[in-house]
């Protein structure tokens, strides 16, 4: 894992501003959306996950850190109906759940904007948007997609979100990865999402792409939502995280909020704080040192 | 909303202008592929344009247009049916079989053979969506299965591989009203499955472009996984759209034996590869997510007026295979620049 | 001689290119289901004709390039399971169109050491050493239907069948007769000799010249008979010189009857081949005649020249070809033939 380099300073100035014009919630902030506990899934011998214990609460985003393996995917698997869990319980809005399609967490407000699956590229970006909850008139057998108000509705929505879009037919794959993750993430807002769970949506974006989703994320949260955010980069989670998580080998290595831990400190829980001295101690090394000394073995 | 955030917004990536996506629509190639052809047979020989000559081509075009438009909608679904051809012979034979050996009115056995359709076309789709095969090869096993069965099954009940008969069942006047009547127009005989035909595509359309259902097909063949992740039902989707198929093969089976009056338990086979090549000139992407009924609709006439206007050209029609295959490709190299130009040329 | 394995051999062969081809193909899968179906006799390397005791059940294979529910190939199954009843002998009936399945095919009867062995030769050159090598284990062969010409060469006992070519022109003279003098011959198989013959014959016998100007062949798809009908008129509508039809296969037969109709064509129409709607044609004289081939006699007489071989040493005609046919079915004797036709030994 390459730590990515760009200034924090970045995204910061990327949230300036942000949030100030949104509407209120119609849920009071820091409420209890969802819990797990002692949460855990197995793969016939193998132990993916075990013991995870979090509060995912309104207008809160809540970060889940850790390397690849670490157990984040199976997490987000389990939190999103993907697959089910064996172990521990989990709870929406008080109420024990366990889900065997995605279709349910989304009933229940859970939805999930998996990387790189957001969206139908060939698809125009209205019939994206509206995908799997389609806006229908007219009785059977005459029902038919209500297409104007869908294409209002989308161009509004996104407006809402700072995207101007002119031709809601465009296809959704002409758009730039930022614009991708943001349809998606308006779509779930719009269909009354209460948790968001973003799996990893700032990977492979580049600085500004990626300032323009967190800045999304932050909207969200405005907005009242419970946001999960999954990265194994502590420089996009920090500055919008209001909590953190870190998995290690399918284990829950750290429980944190923003007041008990700053960036340095969360980096350098992340990598594993031995790996990552030694990391930067070779990189200082290979700059001191003379051009012939750096020979491998 | 106030004016403060509204200012602040920024204009997406732009795609392409509202000109160029309609060149770059799956069809488009197919339309003027069709113009051409029509214009060469129409010059080089007498008989095209004549209402006999109309006549002849879309009699051939009608019932491959009513496969190639269902085919379509699975393609786009991102499937393959290759038991589709076998599937017409064998609701004939469904159909044949109940009315002469069991003397059962023929509206009873068309019946039957619609539920043996939906029966092969929910096995189908049930075999490729639980076991995650590539359908090809499901189908492929499907295909043998019904080629078996249908010779096997005749010969069992009859001695003979074949079923005549159906112009003495119950009913054959009235269904032959419905499935295989003709209205002489001029020298031509336009037979009624080309309504047939016509109306199985404008129902596809308004199912692709006008439907929920229609939304989930493109998007189950363009990006199962994300259809799926916000809650799209792909399977389901896929097994209706086997059925889709499948239906259309007992409405095409059923076009023929009641117009035959009889039929052979082994025709159908390779037809499916027609169906196929139909609605990718129509522009039907192999990967799915791409294509329309009326692509499908102008493949399958493009087809009737070449097979048909050799034979009106006096050439020697054995080469008629050579043409086909060289539009099947020049098809799929041009529908995979438009699809590339479409969405695959993102900024950033 | 029809045979729609084309196109299963195709589909087979793509699927296995799609499959990344790890598995046996279609055709071994058949050789070794083939294997296992062909009980062993119970002297397996006794298969001389003089040789074990003459009440013995024999087995022989029959090995044809039929297509499974080939309306032709079912009826010579039908006649070799007959007179494998009447003579004592265990018929294994095989067949693939693929020359080199066939061959496969003959080769696993080989080693399963048969008494006898019955080929189709539809491509001689394909089968010709799994046949010498099955004479060589010492089973004699008798070839069927297609292969004439190469029987004798190959070390065959003798031929039963019927000369495409003869037979083409004796359906020409036929139609020359009734005043046809530009014949259209429509070819339902793309590429199979024994129709190309057939047309050829039969531009002899209409033209009584060596080229056979008068005559146009078209090429049709038999899996969809909707299709062949209006293509058949749409080539009489576009050549309206064209008096006389010659089909190759019933379906067709009937497919022709129907587009003369539609196209206000007088022409008129033979086939090789009949089923119940070709007798049905004659009797209401839309067709002229039908050339039967008698191919229940290419299954049953194999069968009782191999049995009265290997028990009396007999050879039918001293090795000549036996022809079944051709046997013309016109309007005068279509009641003949019309009572066996239903129970599939026509």
């Amino acid at each position: 894992m390459k730590p990515e380099l760009h200034p924090i300073d970045d995204i910061q100035a990327a949230l300036d501003g942000e949030g100030d014009n949104l509407p209120e919630s119609d849920v009071p902030p820091h409420t209890p959306l969802l819990e797990v506990r002692g949460l855990g899934k197995r793969y016939g011998g193998v132990t993916a996950l075990q013991g995870i214990n979090a509060t995912v609460n309104s207008g809160e985003v809540t970060c889940v850190l850790g390397d690849n393996g670490a157990g984040k995917s199976t997490l987000i698997k389990i939190l999103s109906g993907v697959v089910s869990y064996d172990q521990g319980q989990y709870l929406v809005a008080g109420k024990r759940v366990k889900f065997s399609s995605p279709r349910q967490a989304l009933d229940r407000g859970i939805a999930t904007v998996f990387q790189d699956l957001a969206v139908v590229p060939l698809m125009s970006i209205w019939r994206n948007f509206f995908l799997g909850s389609e806006p229908t008139r007219g009785f059977w057998p005459f029902r038919r997609l209500d297409v104007e108000h869908a294409q209002d509705v989308t161009v509004a929505e996104l407006a809402r979100f700072g995207l101007d879009v002119q031709d809601p037919h465009q296809p959704v794959g002409t758009l730039s990865g930022g614009e991708r993750q943001c349809v998606a993430i308006a779509r779930a807002v719009y269909f009354g999402a209460r948790v968001l769970i973003l799996d990893e949506p700032t990977a492979s974006l580049g600085v500004k792409q990626a300032g323009m989703v967190i800045r999304h994320v932050v909207q969200a949260r405005e907005r009242g939502l419970g946001v999960i955010f999954i990265t194994h980069n502590p420089r996009h989670a920090y500055p919008v995280g209001d909590r953190f998580i870190m998995l290690n080998h399918g284990a829950m290595v750290a429980n944190v909020t923003r007041e008990d831990i700053d960036l340095n400190d969360l980096t350098q829980l992340m990598s594993g704080g031995a790996d990552l001295d030694e990391l930067a101690h070779e990189v200082q090394e290979h700059h001191r040192g003379p051009a012939g000394a750096w020979k491998p073995g | 909303m106030t004016a403060a955030t509204t200012s602040a917004r920024v204009p997406v990536t732009p795609g392409r202008s509202p000109v160029l996506r309609a060149l770059s629509r799956p069809e488009l190639g197919s339309v003027i592929g069709a113009v051409v052809i029509a214009a060469f047979f129409a010059t080089q020989t007498d008989q095209f344009a004549t209402s006999a000559g109309i006549a002849n081509v879309l009699d051939v075009t009608a019932t491959l247009g009513i496969m190639a438009v269902a085919v379509a909608l699975l393609m786009i679904g991102g499937e393959f049916d290759l038991s589709a051809g076998v599937l017409t012979a064998s609701t004939g034979l469904v159909t044949a079989l109940l009315v002469d050996q069991l003397g059962v009115n023929i509206w009873e056995g068309i019946a039957w053979s619609l539920l043996f359709a939906l029966t092969v076309g929910f096995l189908n789709g049930i075999l490729v969506t639980r076991t995650r095969l590539p359908s090809f090869i499901v189908t492929l096993g499907t295909f043998f299965a019904l080629q078996g069965v249908n010779v096997g099954v005749t010969k069992q009940l009859t001695d003979t591989v074949q079923v005549g008969g159906v112009d003495d069942a119950q009913g054959y006047a009235a269904a032959r009203a419905v499935f295989a009547s003709a209205a002489t127009i001029g020298d031509g005989e336009f037979r009624v499955a080309i309504l047939w035909w016509i109306v199985v595509a404008v129902l596809a359309t308004l199912l692709l472009v006008r439907t929920k259902f229609g939304n989930w097909i493109f998007a189950s063949g363009g990006a199962p996984a994300s259809a799926r992740s916000v809650g799209v039902p792909v399977g389901r989707t896929k097994i209706l759209l086997f059925m889709t198929t499948a239906t259309a093969a007992w409405l095409v089976g059923t076009i023929s034996v009641v117009r035959l009056t009889s039929v052979q338990a082994n025709v159908g086979l390779g037809e499916e590869f027609n169906y196929i090549i139909a609605a990718v000139i129509g522009g039907c992407l192999l990967t799915g997510g791409v294509g329309s009924a009326i692509g499908a609709s102008i493949g399958a006439l493009i087809y009737g007026m070449t097979q048909q206007g050799i034979v009106f050209a006096q050439w020697d029609n054995d080469w008629f295979p050579l043409f086909l295959g060289g539009m099947l490709l020049a098809a799929v190299l041009i529908n995979t620049v438009v699809v590339r130009r479409r969405a695959e040329d993102s900024p950033g | 001689m029809t045979g729609r394995g084309t196109w299963s051999a195709l589909v087979a062969a793509a699927a296995l290119i799609v499959a990344g081809c790890t598995a046996g193909s279609r055709s071994t899968a058949n050789t070794e289901s083939a294997v296992e179906s062909l009980s062993l006799p119970e002297s397996a390397t006794a298969t001389r004709p003089s040789e074990g005791d003459p009440d013995r059940r024999l087995t022989f294979a029959v090995v044809t390039h039929g297509t499974a529910g080939d309306p032709f190939w079912d009826v010579v199954k039908t006649g070799a399971e007959d007179a494998g009843e009447a003579s004592n002998a265990e018929i294994d009936y095989l067949s693939d169109p693929e020359p080199g399945s066939q061959a496969q095919l003959i080769a696993s009867a080989t080693s399963s050491g048969v008494d006898g062995l019955i080929v189709s030769m539809a491509d001689p050159d394909a089968l010709q050493e799994s046949i010498a090598s099955a004479i060589e284990a010492g089973i004699p062969v008798v070839t069927i239907n297609a292969g004439e010409e190469r029987s004798a060469e190959f070390g065959a006992l003798t031929h039963v069948g019927q000369s495409a070519a003869s037979a083409g022109e004796g359906a020409g003279n036929r139609l020359r007769d009734a005043g046809v003098t530009t014949l259209l011959c429509v070819i339902h198989e793309a590429g199979n000799v024994a129709l190309e013959e057939r047309c050829q014959g039969a531009a002899r016998g209409v033209g009584g010249a060596e080229q056979g100007e008068d005559v146009r062949t078209l090429q049709v798809n038999a899996s969809n008979i909707v299709e062949t009908e209006t293509t058949i008129a749409s080539e009489l509508q576009a050549d309206p010189e064209i008096d006389g039809v010659l089909t190759l296969n019933p379906a067709v037969a009937v497919a022709a009857a129907t587009a003369i109709d539609t196209s206000g064509s007088s022409a008129t129409l033979a086939t090789f081949e009949f089923n119940a709607d070709v007798l049905q044609a004659i009797r209401d004289g839309q067709l002229l005649f039908a050339v039967d081939p008698q191919q229940y006699l290419q299954g049953y007489l194999p069968v009782v020249f191999l049995a009265l071989y290997a028990r009396n040493g007999n050879v039918v005609g001293g090795g000549q070809a036996v022809p079944t046919g051709p046997r013309y079915i016109t309007q005068d004797n279509v009641d003949i033939v019309e009572d066996p036709a239903s129970i599939g030994t026509r």
